[in-house]
């Protein structure tokens, strides 16, 4: 059976791949761009290796921070930022699809400030996307600062563990359960699961943050909705009964990796095959797959870059760190 | 019952397909592709030197069935080329839906665009092959014949990227090397100045691109023949050909240009501009949607280990045959060592001592010869084919090139193997 080290790139094939890790022989889907001397990928469609010939052996010009204005900013409850933010229309549609990320920097701060923020709408008619911020630390307070302009970069897609599933479903039932801050990016994933004519039940736990931003964003979707605290005893059982009583082909789950096991062992107990998802909570700090920060073990103890890389739900939940 | 399963759908992956069949197995060919025969649908040069002899030694011992197809399909039987005498040329257009009929009529199970991308192991044995949509076809055991050619980045690497050849690669996926995946590391074939890899040698022009006067003599003749302008003369070229059989002075002096169909030019590329200098090829383009003014494919980049009965050392129940199986050039040396493949697949699952064929046949002789050369520098950098360079010679000297079907008969029959082929076995 394979031995290699070859796994799924969420960037394979964009326009920004080849990256700085095929340069330096890190390439997480192309063999020979790991150093050796054939071929063996899990082909994405295109051949990373002749992409970088192409481009004269070199790396793609990769994401750059570009100075945004913020439409709107609104401040929900004590902790939540929410902003509205103009960029390309280009952007906007990049950024549409579930698991979209960006990094986000307030213009006087250093490089060091950058901090992933997911997608919670983007509208790629006007030109704008909408983030939830839960104010925590260093870098989300230096985020309150801003006013009128804020350091964005992207986009960034590796958001979602289980992305293909996610795409492939159509005409099912699918639940999604969201979880405090985590509610946001469930947003852009029930958009799109509505738009392959899926019908969606979403699990809403208020978490620390409470759900107060999502409102208008859910208003005018048809969805079953249920408010429920799933670190209750009460939530558990009831969520157990939703699973019970629906015939989901799929469950996303967005909370923390605790969240992902509950499901996950919910789910086992089934009786039948059911898919998931899950939000992606490893630390990125580059995106790119260089820093290291978002390094994971899997099951088989292989080392995966979790900024860019697809990986099994299970090998992630099992053998991967617990985060958020 | 016997499942064996064969991964790779071209003519050394068929004829594996035929003689497991024949010998009483349930077969099932996986092929990425959405047609068989691979680089057999661009090839088409039968029977020519010492092919003849391989090709008939081949039906008596009872592989017969695609060289009828081959012979029904020719368009030019007989013709001479520069170094070569006696060859056929098959037509490329006709020659896959013949075969594809054939295996249909033979009850032999094809799964089309079904790219293998992993096995299933326990310890050593083989227990299934796994497709990209995460299917694992299961089998008692195992053919690998995916040839060693491309993928796209192996084509960059030892070659000028890739020339949308007649693998197309990037439409149904690249070839993945099963041994390798199972743990057998493959072994690479080298140019003489130690380089892996070697270009396919020879490319596709579109017949009405050519002049009338042109055409009309290659569906004549079969062959055309028009020299070089001296200062276009690039003898070096010939170093990076794969068939070394055509490697000749002459080929570098000369467009040779034979009827397949398609006009079929020896050359591994050929740029378009220098090409339209030559009188008759004013307007030429190469067939769609090959670029063979720019490169072509490169071979032998994935060749597994194996004894001389087809079986890869170091795993229980895989055999592999055509380029998987060596250094071999050529439609009858993939039908040859296909067709002992196959055979021997039954006889692996019955527990029976396979089969090697003797080295004073010439088919035998080659599986042998090629074997033990591999294991050398200079092995590496040879390739083996009845048809010509060293091992045609090595053919005469060993007085196993015979063109006279009765003696080559007599021979077989002496040796009992007069259409083992046949036998079932279970």
């Amino acid at each position: 059976m394979s031995k290699n080290k070859i796994v799924t790139c969420i960037d394979a094939g964009s326009e920004y791949c080849p990256c700085y890790l095929a340069e330096s022989d890190e390439c997480i889907t192309c063999s020979q761009l790991q150093g050796n001397s054939f071929c063996d990928c899990n082909w994405s469609g295109v051949c990373i290796y002749q992409e970088y010939a192409w481009c004269g052996m070199k790396k793609k010009t990769p994401r750059e921070a570009i100075e945004s204005e913020i439409i709107e900013r609104k401040q929900i409850g004590d902790d939540v930022l929410v902003l509205r933010i103009g960029v390309s229309k280009t952007l906007a549609r990049q950024l549409k699809q579930p698991g979209s990320y960006v990094f986000l920097r307030h213009p006087e701060k250093p490089m060091i400030f950058d901090v992933p923020m997911s997608i919670m709408a983007a509208d790629a008619e006007k030109g704008e996307i909408a983030i939830a911020i839960h104010i925590l630390g260093v870098k989300t307070k230096s985020l309150l600062a801003c006013d009128d302009k804020i350091l964005l970069k992207g986009p960034y897609w590796n958001g979602l563990i289980g992305y293909k599933d996610l795409k492939n479903v159509t005409n099912q039932n699918v639940l999604v359960i969201g979880r405090g801050i985590a509610l946001a990016p469930a947003i852009l994933a029930i958009q799109y699961l509505l738009h392959n004519k899926n019908k969606v039940t979403f699990i809403i736990d208020q978490g620390r943050t409470g759900s107060a931003f999502i409102n208008e964003s859910i208003a005018a979707l048809e969805i079953d909705r249920h408010y429920l605290n799933l670190r209750s005893t009460g939530g558990l059982e009831k969520l157990n009964q939703i699973l019970a009583e629906g015939t989901y082909s799929l469950v996303y789950s967005g909370g923390s990796d605790f969240l992902h096991e509950v499901i996950k062992d919910r789910l086992s107990r089934l009786g039948r095959p059911v898919k998931m998802v899950a939000i992606n909570n490893h630390e990125l700090c580059c995106g790119e797959g260089v820093c290291g920060s978002c390094t994971a073990r899997t099951l088989n103890g292989q080392r995966v870059k979790m900024c860019k890389s697809q990986i099994d739900i299970e090998e992630m939940i099992e053998g991967g760190n617990c985060n958020g | 019952m016997a499942d064996v399963v064969v991964i790779g759908g071209g003519w050394a992956g068929v004829a594996a397909a035929i003689t497991a069949k024949k010998a009483g197995a349930h077969v099932t060919i996986i092929e990425r592709m959405d047609i068989l025969l691979g680089l057999g649908n661009v090839g088409g040069i039968m029977r020519n030197n010492g092919r003849f002899t391989a090709a008939e030694e081949c039906a008596l011992l009872g592989g017969g069935e695609l060289f009828a197809v081959t012979d029904r399909a020719s368009r030019h039987a007989g013709i001479d080329f520069p170094g070569h005498t006696h060859a056929s040329l098959y037509d490329v257009c006709k020659v896959e839906p013949m075969v594809r009929e054939l295996l249909q009529e033979m009850g032999i199970e094809l799964r089309l665009r079904s790219r293998a991308v992993d096995v299933k192991k326990n310890n050593d044995k083989i227990e299934g092959i796994t497709l990209y949509n995460g299917e694992i076809i299961e089998g008692d055991v195992f053919i690998e014949t995916t040839g060693s050619t491309g993928p796209m980045g192996n084509c960059l690497k030892y070659g000028n990227g890739c020339a949308m050849c007649i693998l197309r690669c990037p439409s149904f996926g690249p070839r993945v090397s099963l041994c390798q995946k199972a743990g057998v590391e493959d072994i690479l074939g080298k140019r003489s100045d130690g380089s892996y890899g070697a270009f396919s040698g020879s490319c596709k022009l579109n017949k009405d691109s050519l002049s009338p006067s042109l055409v009309h003599e290659l569906n004549e003749k079969g062959v055309v023949v028009l020299p070089v302008p001296s200062e276009d003369i690039n003898l070096k070229k010939l170093e990076m050909k794969v068939c070394q059989q055509y490697a000749l002075k002459e080929y570098a002096e000369n467009i040779i240009l034979l009827d397949t169909g398609h006009a079929k030019l020896m050359a591994p590329f050929y740029p378009l501009d220098k090409l339209r200098s030559i009188p008759g090829l004013e307007n030429a383009r190469y067939e769609d949607p090959y670029a063979g003014g720019v490169g072509n494919s490169v071979r032998y980049l994935s060749i597994a280990p194996r004894s001389n009965s087809m079986k890869v050392l170091g795993l229980d129940n895989m055999l592999c045959a055509g380029e998987k199986s060596g250094l071999f050039v050529g439609h009858t040396e993939a039908i040859v060592t296909g067709s002992l493949a196959g055979h021997n697949s039954v006889r692996l699952v019955k527990g029976m001592q396979l089969l090697e064929l003797p080295v004073n046949l010439a088919c035998g002789d080659l599986i042998a010869f090629a074997n033990e050369r591999i294991q050398t520098e200079e092995g590496l950098k040879t390739r083996y084919t009845f048809a010509g360079a060293d091992y045609f010679q090595r053919m005469k000297d060993l007085d196993l090139y015979i063109t006279d079907q009765t003696k080559l008969k007599a021979k077989i029959e002496r040796m009992n193997l007069l259409n083992i082929f046949h036998e079932k076995l279970v």
